[in-house]
């Protein structure tokens, strides 16, 4: 043969990013072209550039040259785009193209391809400004089948090169294979026109299918009657053979079928693997002059998406920006500054940052942003209406880095002054920077909510839009996903999903047996799984959107990376994620939607409302006595940040007393700190501190002090890290700024090695010992997990500091707000409403004559106390039009006076009345007191629903409800009173609240009389055996904590942190994980005012006694949803924080 | 792209056949030897990996001397050739 094997060149790749149909990352392929010696190799995912980025930068440290590409599907002329999901490989009508970049220009033009094709994605998209209409058949949030319409080729093929598509779908290869030769050539023809001679090629592929070799020289025939050269390809779809088996069953999932059921559709062989140039060359020795063709095309694809992108910030190329911005700052400079000590320092700072910021080019950027945040102001009046007390609040505030800036301060961006603060701008802003700084701005939820479409209409659909996020299979979902496409039991696989560990790694198959038996789990089937699921691992399953990061450009957005449509009605995102977006070096901006934002601003408005006091949380004193004692005593349940289990557990140690120590607190539990050993060096060196004022903190070299005296030598911010390598390792400011990203990536292990000799070296010429140099270097290291930079600790220190001292001033607005944010925060409502239960706060369940949709607070007794009521949003399944439909009516013509007159007038439908009834909302309407005569809480749910039943009469007469008439009611019978234990099973199923009782009290004349409470803790010795009982709040099992797991248990006194060293934890596995009630034997822990109970023996509490079962003929709809019998509590009680998700 | 392996065509039940073979690739067959004229198509099947029975086959389509078209393939899971005539 002529050819050297060598000269062949893979320009048809599909990773992962091809979503469920390919089967390895773009750095498996790019490692493997490597390996093989491939000079490059080009990646072509569907319909996308998702991975492309990540395949350049993959490429470029490998020597590999990476070629940018994608298998676009075509709508055939004449026929129209798909209208419908379609989950198979090529929708009918369509057939495949592999479009090749050759120049800047033809990246463009592919941007604005799959721009297009994706355009009619979403049911909401309008159509109209690209000249098609919408699709009419799909419902609004499906993802449609993306295709480009044919005659859009023509006005972006420049700069492209057009391979005619591969062996199955291909536009010429297609037709060949059904026998249209005819349609073959006219296609070729209409390809021949619009990309000429030089940049079109006739694709041959050796699937190893029956058929290539006849198909395979129809093509040539056909390239021959065009005049272009044939090309081969391996349309490969991952870079070893041993992924073949992922494929099929990706593919299968993709299909929403089973292996069996899909079989048609997939690839049939293990052959489209990376395979060496020799074998490809083999492959195609009828057709050696198609492999020539790849390394003489490969030439041509210079292209480099590390080079030639062509982005420049927004506003760079406004000549007056330098003068605007310096305008901007001096406008706010006296206001802030003037009088103060800072002012010197504040002066030289703004000159330095300005400075720096006109010779990066980048004062536009940052007029931009002060843009931003106005348009932000007028949204945020917008949505807050008319409420005085919201409108004292800024819009939004800066967290991360960009707090350290002094501009960012003047112009609003930040509302922590820097240099009170003592922020560090190196990580923000330096001058070796190669990337746009990170400005990161929290909004209140409803804020952000209209913001994000705002700044779309502000910047245009061309210039603005959302992130991309690539949620990737973790062993959950790949259990769900790749045990279906094996066809096992629906059952099985549900059991296996949910008590697998979704982080733990080497233990699927010992959890599996767990699950479902030694035997199953011998089975073939689930044996593949096993595999699979470990295969699957890190591979991205679809797009979707980033939740607030935005990406702005002065030039179109669509020239550089393309953007598509998002579920989400009026928002499109760019086709990269967040690290891909910072290599491309775009501006970004992350508008996060932050639940204590809004519970804080909840609770200043509830304030207004029920007390007439105006809070401006700005000017709230920050050093309270009371809101640290609260602090120092862990009553911190629903603040930001030092409420969890973790943060209760130090705080009486820490023993915070000012502002300053709640940013070092925030920023101490978190993985960085934990694995940097960070924690009990600052902890013991603050308790050495207080007790001896002389104290001297030792730190590991005199260069450091100035950097950890704040954290008495710890590593425990972000910038620090910067800092220390910059003093001690002598690293520019660019360098360390490396090394912090190396720290941040997914997969960081090796970057983060090439800085270690760095380090060293560097600190050894500094006079450095080499063993401080190292151990040094392994805090670094061990930092690498994650931290919080100082300034956005500082950020949400005062954050956790304004929440707490609304807890304390003012606990019922407070719990109001945080009930109404839910989800958030790390306790669910019912321990939340316990826990201010036991501050002394009335909270009120719901009812049809007190609650607004949310829950309000409402004047109790006569000495201005106020009460939670519970909000009709808690009863479970009450359609909000329901809701609605109650409080309207009684606003306008008052409370309703018996349940006759609730369902004659309130307008709400027979279901929702029961759901009311049943969540005790119409307690008192029935004529009837509560059930139970002892008790005037218990509610008179029995005889409200037997009054209802009569009062909205038959549940359907023809095709509508027969109308209600406000007649008498009889009284209804004599019905058995709900015991105590059915009280709270239905109150749970209800509303997801046990207000009335806990059921630990109804639980505790049943338990062992040794078993004591939480209560009794206090007089409990350190080291004692103790037995404790508790409904379980939290599991975690921290993968900072070597296995260990960590309970939180509630009863009716207070929660009870339980700790379970692995040991304990592999002989009660089962039950740890999914026990609603566990007692357990232990023994008692007590280290510096912190009480834990160690596991040796846990048991699972059953219920003392079991409901009546004719009861059950009167329970209402509420059974649908907790898919279960309401008689069974753990089907309806509340989520517990498990194992870093809330469920059951 | 993924696409449809061949259809449209159903098989035999295969028939141990003696095949002589150089690098995987047929050159005789059957107990009289005869000559591999010509390979008209070659293809592969992985499946069923998933199962006790996997299925890994390397198909050729042979012409033979004397004009006889024949569909052979190798057992690659377990060892042997076959025949397996379409209709």
């Amino acid at each position: 043969m002529s050819n050297a094997p060598s000269s062949y060149v893979e320009l048809h790749a599909h990773s992962a990013f091809s979503f469920l149909d390919g089967a390895s990352l773009p750095e498996e392929l790019a490692a493997t072209a490597a390996r093989l010696g491939y000079e490059a190799i080009a990646l072509t995912d569907h319909d996308g550039i998702w991975g492309s980025m990540e395949h350049a930068q993959a490429c470029r440290g490998l020597g590999v040259r990476p070629i940018t590409g994608t298998e676009l599907t075509v709508a055939a002329p004449g026929f129209p785009l798909p209208s419908e999901p379609y989950r198979g490989n090529c929708p009918p009508g369509c057939f495949h193209l592999t479009l090749l970049v050759e120049t800047p220009s033809g990246y463009r033009n592919l941007c604005r391809l799959l721009t297009i094709a994706h355009a009619h994605t979403r049911g909401w998209t309008d159509r109209d400004e690209l000249g098609e209409p919408a699709a009419p058949s799909a419902r609004r949030h499906d993802l449609i089948h993306p295709a480009l319409p044919f005659s859009e080729l023509q006005r972006h093929s420049e700069g492209l090169v057009c391979l005619s598509g591969c062996a199955g779908d291909g536009a010429l290869a297609g037709r060949v294979r059904r026998g249209d030769h005819r349609g073959a050539e006219r296609i070729g023809r209409r390809l021949l026109a619009i990309f000429g001679p030089d940049h079109l090629r006739v694709e041959l592929q050796r699937p190893l299918w029956h058929g290539d070799r006849s198909r395979n020289r129809r093509l040539v025939e056909l390239a021959r009657i065009l005049g272009v050269p044939a090309i081969a390809t391996g349309n490969v779809h991952y870079h070893d053979r041993r992924r073949a088996p992922l494929q099929d069953a990706l593919l299968a999932a993709r299909m929403l079928g089973t292996l069996e059921s899909t079989e048609p559709h997939r690839r049939g062989n293990g052959a489209c693997f990376l395979a060496p140039a020799e074998r490809m060359a083999e492959r195609f020795s009828e057709h050696p002059d198609a492999v020539i063709e790849t390394g003489r095309l490969a030439q041509r694809l210079r292209f480099d998406l590390n080079r030639d992108l062509g982005y420049r910030y927004p506003g760079s190329e406004d000549p007056d920006a330098d003068r605007d911005l310096l305008a901007a700052c001096r406008a706010r400079f006296g206001e802030r500054y003037d009088g103060t000590p800072e002012r010197a320092e504040a002066e030289r700072r703004l000159e330095e940052e300005l400075r720096v910021i006109a010779g990066l080019g980048l004062s536009g950027f940052f007029l931009l942003h002060r843009d931003l945040l106005e348009l932000a102001r007028e949204v945020a009046v917008e949505v807050r209406g008319a409420s005085a007390a919201r409108a004292l609040l800024p819009p939004g505030r800066g967290r991360g880095s960009s707090v350290s800036s002094v501009v960012c301060y003047l112009t609003g961006l930040s509302h922590v002054d820097p240099v009170k603060a003592g922020l560090f701008l190196g990580r923000f802003l330096n001058e070796e920077i190669t990337e746009a700084p990170d400005i990161d701005l929290d909004f209140p939820r409803d804020v952000r909510e209209v913001l994000i479409p705002r700044i779309g209409e502000r910047y245009g659909a061309e210039r603005a839009a959302l992130v991309a996020a690539f949620p990737t299979y973790r062993s959950r979902g790949a259990v769900r996903d790749l045990g279906s496409a094996l066809g096992l039991p629906q059952g099985e696989i549900e059991r296996v999903a949910r008590s697998v560990d979704v982080y733990g790694s080497g233990e699927l198959e010992r959890e599996l047996a767990e699950a479902i038996g030694e035997r199953r789990a011998r089975s073939e089937r689930w044996l593949a799984l096993v595999g699979l699921a470990h295969e699957s691992r890190g591979l991205p399953r679809h797009a979707s959107q980033h939740p607030g990061g935005m990406v702005l450009s002065t030039s179109p957005l669509i020239d550089l990376c393309p953007t598509v449509p998002a579920a989400m009605e009026g928002r499109r995102i760019v086709q990269w994620d967040k690290d891909s977006c910072a290599d491309a070096g775009f501006l970004k901006i992350d508008l996060l939607g932050l639940g204590m934002l809004s519970a804080v601003e909840r609770t200043v408005d509830e304030v207004a409302r029920a007390r007439g006091e105006q809070i401006d949380l700005s000017r709230i004193p920050l050093d309270d006595p009371e809101v640290y004692a609260a602090i120092k005593r862990a009553e911190t349940t629903g603040v930001f940040q030092i409420e969890s289990r973790a943060q209760m557990q130090m705080l009486p140690r820490s023993l915070p007393e000012n502002i300053e120590d709640l940013t070092v607190q925030v920023a101490l539990v978190r993985p960085g700190p934990i694995q940097g050993g960070a924690v009990h060096p600052y902890l013991e060196r603050k308790r050495r501190l207080r007790e001896d004022p002389d104290y001297a903190v030792p730190y590991e070299h005199p260069s450091l002090e100035p950097i950890l005296s704040d954290t008495l030598g710890a590593i425990v911010f972000q910038d620090q890290v910067i800092q220390v390598a910059m003093a001690l390792a002598g690293f520019s400011a660019g360098e360390a700024e490396g090394l912090r990203r190396a720290m941040s990536r997914k997969r960081s292990a090796e970057a983060l090695d090439a800085y270690r000799e760095r380090f060293v070296t560097g600190a050894i010429a500094n006079g450095v010992e080499l063993e401080v140099a190292e151990r040094v270097y392994d805090q670094v290291k061990g930092f690498a997990g994650f931290g919080f930079p100082k300034s956005h600790a500082a950020a949400f220190g005062l954050l956790a500091y304004q929440s707490t001292w609304l807890r304390v001033h003012y606990g019922p607005e407070f719990l109001c707000a945080l009930l109404n944010e839910q989800p958030m925060g790390f306790y669910p409502p019912d321990a939340l409403a316990h826990e201010a239960q036991r501050r002394g706060i009335t909270v009120l369940g719901p009812h049809v004559n007190r609650s607004d949709v949310f829950c309000l607070t409402e004047p109790q007794g006569d000495r201005g106390g106020l009460a939670v009521r519970t909000g009709l949003g808690y009863v479970a399944g009450l359609a909000r039009a329901d809701a609605e439909a109650v409080m309207a009516e009684r606003r306008e013509r008052g409370p309703y006076v018996d349940l006759a007159d609730l369902a004659a007038r309130s307008g709400a439908s027979r279901d929702g009345l029961e759901r009311l009834a049943w969540a005790n909302a119409c307690s008192g309407l029935s004529g009837r007191l509560p059930d139970a005569n002892s008790d005037p809480t218990a509610g008179s749910r029995r005889a409200d629903l037997w009054s209802l039943g009569i009062a909205r009469g038959a549940r359907h007469f023809g095709s509508s409800e027969q109308l209600a008439l406000p007649l008498p009611l009889p009284e209804a019978p004599e019905l058995a009173p709900q015991t105590p234990w059915e009280r709270v099973t239905s109150d749970y199923a209800a509303t997801g609240l046990s207000l009335a009782m806990h059921p630990l009290a109804l639980m505790r004349p049943e338990l062992d009389p040794a078993t004591a409470s939480s209560a009794d803790l206090v007089r409990i010795a350190d080291g004692a055996p103790i037995t404790i009982a508790g409904m379980t709040v939290a599991r975690q099992r921290p993968a900072t904590a070597n296995g260990v797991v960590f309970m939180l248990l509630e009863d009716e006194w207070g929660m009870t942190n339980v700790v379970i060293l692995p040991p304990v934890y592999e002989r009660h596995r089962l039950l740890i994980r999914t026990a609603g009630f566990v007692s357990v034997v232990g023994r008692l822990e007590r280290r510096e005012g912190v009480v834990n109970v160690l596991a040796e023996h846990l048991v699972e509490l059953e219920r003392p006694d079991l409901p009546l079962a004719e009861v059950r003929q009167i329970e209402p709809a509420a059974e649908r949803e907790t898919g279960g019998r309401i008689a069974d509590l753990g089907a309806v009680l509340p989520a517990a924080h498990s194992f870093g998700r809330r469920g059951r | 792209m993924n696409a449809p392996p061949p259809s449209g065509f159903a098989l035999y039940r295969p028939r141990a056949v003696a095949v002589g073979a150089r690098e995987g690739t047929p050159i005789t067959v059957g107990d009289r030897r005869l000559r591999v004229e010509a390979i008209r198509e070659e293809w592969l099947i992985e499946d069923r990996w998933w199962t006790r029975e996997v299925l890994r086959r390397h198909y050729f389509e042979l012409v033979l001397e004397g004009g006889r078209c024949l569909t052979v393939f190798h057992d690659l899971a377990g060892g042997g050739w076959f025949e397996q005539r379409a209709f």
